[in-house]
């Protein structure tokens, strides 16, 4: 490499400096650097954090399709004020790397006044205090983890802390027998959830004969659930995703399984769960705050909308997203399409609509409390509220 | 016990079928292909979409799923593999690298990447053994397997194309001279193994019956670990060792559960490699003596700074970058300057010393958690508590892979692969240390004298200034007689052993100050994000830091930095490219592999053995002193 080259590698790389972000007037080494953020002319965007590749990458293109149907119905009914309403998409892979970077971008970035996601709960806790720190909304769709919400004042969430759907799962499995055999994704979800779930069901006064944590890229669980048959419990109790669920579903039925009562966490309530299980989801049980044949005016119109646009029956993720976004919206209109609008929005807000919760207000805890849960059965193929549930 | 016999029996074979494609281009091209396993994938995939949306019968799809990854095979070879003949085999692992992630994306985009369920051609539960129902589909998967490989066999030792195939295995120069095209050969073997991992993605797939894009990425893991077992190159052996392994991780689960798969398949990685490298029915043939960086990167000219534009550029780095980027750039930059001091621990193991490690994620980790632990549970201090951090990865990685120096070529660089996969799998389950699956959360922000380190512009301060430090120590350690040694080694170890210079000893003092720095590495990463669990070590960051080093110019401290700016700053240039970012990724990694191998700035020069003339004359004296 001669000089010639060296010296235009060393123009290009300080024309390329100097073309990005500017950023004067401000101390980079203080932590008080929130922006106003959100100017009043242009769209409205609100930024995301999803894993769009990699091996969550199903989950966030499910997002993706909750956040078109709910921006489309908006911005037919004029959008917020008469601008349009857009997300920003970014990809994280669901990596904790990734969701801080992007925290980042978004924070320094003043066309963003809210955020959503990320999809797990230590991606999305990584982030948590930069977005603290620019003031700006983090909302998090399926962050269940019981400290998610504890990252600050700006951190909510509209999925269920892990200390009422796993107690729940409990709950339900507590009708249907006293010995569980339970196995539980091996992540921080999987872990978070299964703790909870043997706290509760010690306080109901049953045994737990088995446990044991799984690899969500194993295809094979046979020694396990083996293992598991061998403990001689009432029921099998799978904690995770649909993919793994009906995966564990289906080898649990030969194996020995057959007949025993199989009971699976609310996250794995998907129609892809049937899809995936084919005939050995037969039976099987969960308890969840969205259940798409719900006679509520709010489901059924969410269903109804969904299912003409994507051909599809929607998800606890779609509906988690579809709220989501729907909530920072409801709240921009009422308090000002701001970062600071969003925030108060959601603060004195009240009676939010809502489809999985109907009309919902937030906690101090920057929850959703009191859901109700349903108890639903796959029968016929087809999930069907359980006798004796309402 | 029957059933779980049964049980690992079962997925023995799948693994089997894998196994097999994975032995075959070893054997003959000498190439780890870590492509193996997205074309298993789309063949996956494929088998999917004939089956399920064209609705044609199952021999139909098997032959069409063959056909397609055969040729996918050829593609791979022609573009991406072949050119790089004269280059070390690390770029061509890199490249099929490259590969597997334009695969997978590729295929997430087509097929979109939700996982579907394979159409159910063949009965799983007609049969029961010990209360463990099976099917025919597990039956034909066995016997597919079993015919397959004797029909490789026979077609190996009679026709004259798998003659060819054996020769250029046994002896690459000696049959280009006897006249055997070797470049066809080596397309031969990328096509049969190719079309072979499309035959496994159609029979494992309906085995799994759940697929998804991404189902390749640990199976290529298994299937490798199978392979080895059975002896690399060795047919039979990939059934053997597919079996074995089933087998084995089936009781291994059934005792400690499913977490702790990855722990088993790396375990008994490592164990083959320590006590029976050639695998179960593999002849204990001479390795290959050819280290994996080669002497040809090793002599590039490393690009140099003249003292002033280093002192301009270090002045532009430390006190205008600050307030010149947003926060959002400067926190990309403080993660190229974690991932070039994680590349600068390969500077002096792979440059100098010329033994490249596939498993820096290991000492990352270990450096991660040491830190992570002593300050959350000990108090310790941030600045003390990276020292520890450093000396403890590099104590844990030197006793992991020094059974491993006696091995040559790629067999080290397998072996360093399976310790950096079995640290993570170690943090997964051990759960009384380090917390498992939940990982170590309010890890501390570093502080000095009341300062505290939150904002972006801090830690890329902090981190520039470690780099600096660490860049320091290594082109100290380059120059000093310790560097002249290592580089000795590196291009003429046999030479340098019969100088009575104890070779291993020399590696082993690299692989140590290699993970010390990756250990440091690791502490800042911890105390920056303040939350750890063990996904974040995996197979991608070891194979980032091993590309960073690659592209850098493998012995120059500068290359890494820059190396460090394309590859972690691309990602984040190519965000407005939504779903196909990591495609396009894929995609320059396999053209900056193809058209600079030697390295982004580095320049190919010839050897002058000047190193190991040096030793020659000194090291005697040296080692009696």
């Amino acid at each position: 490499m001669n000089d010639l080259s060296r010296r235009r590698i060393l123009q290009g790389a300080l024309l390329g400096a100097g073309a990005l972000t500017l950023n004067a007037c401000r101390n980079p080494f203080s932590a008080s650097s929130g922006s106003a953020g959100g100017s009043s002319s242009g769209p409205v965007v609100f930024g995301v954090s999803a894993p769009m590749t990699g091996d969550s990458a199903e989950y966030g293109a499910i997002w993706k399709k909750a956040f078109d149907l709910a921006l489309a119905e908006a911005n037919q009914a004029g959008g917020i004020g008469g601008r349009k309403i857009q997300v920003d998409v970014q990809d994280s892979q669901a990596a904790p790397r990734q969701a801080v970077t992007i925290a980042q971008k978004f924070a320094s970035d003043d066309r963003i006044v809210a955020e959503l996601g990320d999809f797990a709960s230590p991606a999305s806790m990584a982030a948590s205090s930069i977005y603290e720190r620019a003031k700006l909304t983090q909302f998090g769709i399926t962050d269940s983890h019981p400290d998610f919400t504890k990252g600050g004042e700006y951190v909510w969430s509209n999925a269920q802390s892990q200390n009422d759907a796993a107690k729940s799962q409990a709950d339900l499995a507590h009708k249907h027998g006293k010995r569980h055999a339970v196995v539980y994704l091996d992540t921080d979800w999987g872990a978070t959830v299964w703790k909870i779930y043997e706290k509760s069901a010690k306080a109901n006064g049953d045994t737990i004969t088995y446990s044991s944590g799984f690899i969500a890229s194993s295809t094979d669980f046979r020694p396990t659930l083996i293992k598991a048959r061998q403990s001689n419990p009432d029921m099998l109790v799978i904690i995770g995703y649909y993919k793994d669920a009906a995966l564990l579903t289906q080898q649990a039925r030969s194996v020995g399984f057959e007949k025993l009562p199989i009971v699976i966490a609310n996250s794995a309530y998907s129609p892809q769960f049937l899809a995936l299980g084919g005939t050995a989801t037969e039976g099987v049980r969960l308890s969840t705050t969205f259940f798409a044949d719900e006679p509520r005016p709010e489901v059924r119109e969410f269903v109804k909308k969904w299912r003409g646009r994507y051909k599809e029956t929607p998800d606890m993720f779609a509906a988690g997203a579809y709220d989501a976004i729907n909530i920072l919206i409801w709240a921009a209109k009422k308090h000002g399409a701001t970062r600071e609008g969003i925030h108060q929005g959601l603060l004195k807000g009240k009676d939010i609509p809502s489809v999985s919760y109907g009309p919902l207000t937030f906690g101090p805890d920057r929850r959703v409390a009191g859901a109700r849960f349903l108890e639903v059965v796959v029968k016929g193929g087809k999930y069907v509220l359980a006798d004796g549930a309402e | 016990m029957l059933s779980i016999l049964v049980s690992g029996v079962i997925n023995g074979g799948a693994y089997a079928l894998l196994a097999v494609g994975i032995s075959l281009i070893f054997g003959v091209s000498n190439l780890i292909n870590l492509a193996q396993g997205s074309v298993f994938a789309v063949g996956a995939l494929t088998g999917w979409w004939l089956i399920a949306e064209m609705h044609w019968p199952l021999w139909a799809a098997v032959i069409g799923v063959v056909l397609f990854t055969g040729l996918l095979g050829l593609v791979i070879n022609v573009l991406a593999v072949q050119p790089l003949a004269g280059a070390p085999p690390i770029a061509a692992l890199l490249a099929t690298f490259g590969v597997s992630i334009i695969l997978e994306n590729a295929a997430q985009l087509v097929f979109s990447p939700e996982t579907r369920r394979f159409p159910q051609l063949l009965s799983s539960d007609d049969f029961e053994v010990a209360g463990v129902r099976f099917g025919t589909l597990h039956v034909v998967i066995l016997t597919i397997t079993a015919v397959v490989i004797a029909a490789l066999a026979a077609f190996l030792r009679h026709h004259r194309l798998g003659q060819a195939i054996r020769a250029t295995a046994q002896d690459r120069q000696a049959a280009a001279q006897m006249g055997i095209p070797v470049r066809a050969v080596d397309n031969a073997a990328f096509v049969l193994a190719s079309a072979l991992g499309g035959l496994a993605g159609v029979f494992v797939g309906m085995y799994v019956s759940n697929i998804n894009p991404t189902i390749g990425a640990m199976a290529v893991f298994e299937a490798f670990t199978a392979a080895t077992l059975g002896g690399l190159g060795n047919m039979p052996g990939a059934i053997v060792g597919g079996l074995l392994l089933g087998i084995a991780e089936a009781f291994g689960i059934a005792q400690w559960g499913d977490g702790a798969r990855q722990l088993i398949t790396f375990t008994v990685l490592i164990a083959v490699l320590w006590l029976r490298p050639s695998g179960l029915l593999g002849k204990a043939r001479t390795l290959a003596a050819e280290p994996m960086t080669g002497t040809f990167f090793g002599s590039g000219t490393p690009y140099r700074l003249h003292r002033r534009q280093a002192a301009a550029l270090i002045v532009f780095a430390v006190a205008v970058a600050p307030f010149l980027f947003s926060d959002y750039v400067l926190e990309v930059g403080a993660q190229i300057l974690v991932f070039a001091i994680l590349a600068l621990s390969l500077t002096l193991l792979a440059g100098n010393a010329g033994q490249m490690s596939l498993g820096q994620a290991g000492p990352l980790a270990l450096g991660s958690y040491a830190s992570a632990l002593l300050t959350t549970r000990i108090g310790l201090g941030f600045w003390t508590a990276l020292l520890v951090s450093g000396v403890v990865a590099a104590v844990v990685s030197v006793v992991l892979v020094a059974p491993s120096w006696r091995l040559r070529g790629h067999y080290v660089a397998i072996a360093t692969l399976g310790t950096g996969m079995m640290v993570a799998a170690f943090m997964l389950n051990a759960d009384w240390l380090t917390g498992g699956p939940q990982g170590i959360s309010g890890i501390p922000q570093p502080r000095i004298l009341g300062f505290r380190f939150e904002t972006p512009a801090t830690f890329y301060l902090l981190n520039l200034v470690v780099l600096l430090l660490v860049i320091g120590v290594v082109r100290r350690l380059q120059n000093s007689p310790l560097g002249t040694v290592w580089s000795a080694i590196r291009e003429d170890e046999v030479a340098v052993r019969s100088a009575g210079v104890n070779a291993a000893s020399y590696k082993s003092l690299a692989f140590a100050i290699g993970g010390f720095i990756a250990g440091i590495a690791g502490s800042l990463q911890a105390h920056q994000y303040g939350y750890i669990d063990p996904s974040v070590f995996n197979m991608q960051i070891s194979l980032l830091a091993v590309t960073i080093v690659v592209l850098g110019g493998i012995s120059s401290p500068l290359g890494v930095v820059l190396g460090s700016i394309v590859l972690v700053g691309v990602p984040e240039l190519f965000r407005d490219l939504q779903d196909y970012r990591m495609l396009f990724y894929g995609l320059v990694l396999v053209l900056l592999v193809r058209f600079r191998p030697q390295g982004l700035l580095g320049r190919a020069a010839d050897t002058s053995g000047g190193a190991v003339r040096g030793v020659l004359r000194t090291a005697p004296r040296r080692d009696t002193a």
